[in-house]
């Protein structure tokens, strides 16, 4: 009697040894080595995905960023100007500026002033934008379009087949378009690669030569965006040049 | 100027000196929808009767 308890505790640890033995030689059973191998495939995968998530994360977002930031405006500019530059200096003026410099309103066409070049390189340029695929929608002869230019009309490209955009391209006409040429500035804040009149020269046109409600709001927006790249008296001085050259 | 349209030039032009990195995202939408709209428009209209003789006379091809 006075053994039993050490007995009756030898049998329940011995039992409890069996019990947890039994246990686990269930468990080992139950989960055979088909399914422990199919779990750690699992948690790979599992790994390997959450590996791939954190690297696209890092380095294909910007990519797909950068290619949607380009509307349809942006592409059909940039397009442009990369064969326009290859024969002349140029600028993008007025609408396409403030549009590409962030207001939401619309255009239909994109203001362009180049120097003025003779006719066997602008036959050449019109060449390059016909195997690019623009056309010119006066005329697809070369010959014809440079007498427009001459006689300071504009001329009208689209892509082929379709309406709009457009690029509206002009020579300059005369000393304040050869300043404007000569002011010509890239603009960090429009993320494109293009060269545009200066800030101060649109503002200056926009208020003293423009003037429509639309061209207001266009200057006044330049004004607050580029705010610290306004300067009054360069802006009074160029607004002192349109007086004496357009008005 | 409409003052309600002065004051949304005002704060927009803000949000995109603030925040140089981001308002493409929501410029860009806007800007091809109003392509994508002009273009579905054309087609409607090119659809009607002298559709396509409006659509040149538009765009002074005639």
């Amino acid at each position: 009697m006075c053994i039993a308890p050490p007995s009756r505790t030898k049998i329940l640890c011995s039992g409890c040894f069996r019990t947890d033995a039994n246990n686990l030689l269930f468990s080992f059973r139950a989960f055979s080595v088909k399914r422990i191998l199919l779990m750690a495939y699992w948690r790979l995968c599992t790994y390997v995905f959450a590996i791939s998530l954190y690297i696209s994360d890092d380095k294909m977002f910007p990519m797909d960023r950068q290619v949607s930031d380009r509307n349809i405006l942006d592409q059909f500019c940039e397009e442009f100007c990369e064969i326009v530059e290859k024969y002349c200096k140029y600028i993008i003026v007025s609408g396409f500026l403030v549009i590409a410099s962030g207001r939401t309103r619309g255009t239909e066409d994109i203001d362009m002033i180049i120097e003025r070049i003779p006719l066997d390189t602008f036959v050449k340029l019109c060449k390059e934008l016909d195997d690019k695929g623009f056309e010119c929608m006066q005329s697809p002869q070369a010959e014809n379009t440079y007498e427009y230019l001459l006689d300071n009309t504009s001329i009208r490209f689209t892509r082929k087949g379709e309406h709009l955009p457009e690029m509206e391209m002009k020579f300059a006409k005369d000393e304040l378009d050869l300043f404007q040429l000569g002011q010509r500035v890239k603009l960090e804040l429009t993320g494109l690669n293009v060269w545009f009149g200066s800030i101060a020269m649109n503002i200056a046109f926009k208020e003293e030569y423009l003037k429509s409600i639309k061209d207001l709001e266009d200057a006044k927006y330049l004004r607050l965006v580029y705010k610290e790249m306004v300067d009054e008296d360069e802006i009074k001085a160029i607004k002192k040049m349109i007086k004496k050259i357009r008005l | 100027m409409r003052a309600s349209h002065q004051d949304q030039i005002e704060r927009w032009a803000e949000f995109v000196r603030n925040n140089p990195a981001t308002w493409k995202k929501i410029h860009t939408p806007f800007i091809n929808a109003i392509f994508a709209k002009h273009k579905e428009f054309l087609e409607r209209l090119r659809k009607t009767p002298h559709g396509e003789e409006k659509i040149k006379e538009m765009f002074g091809l005639q």
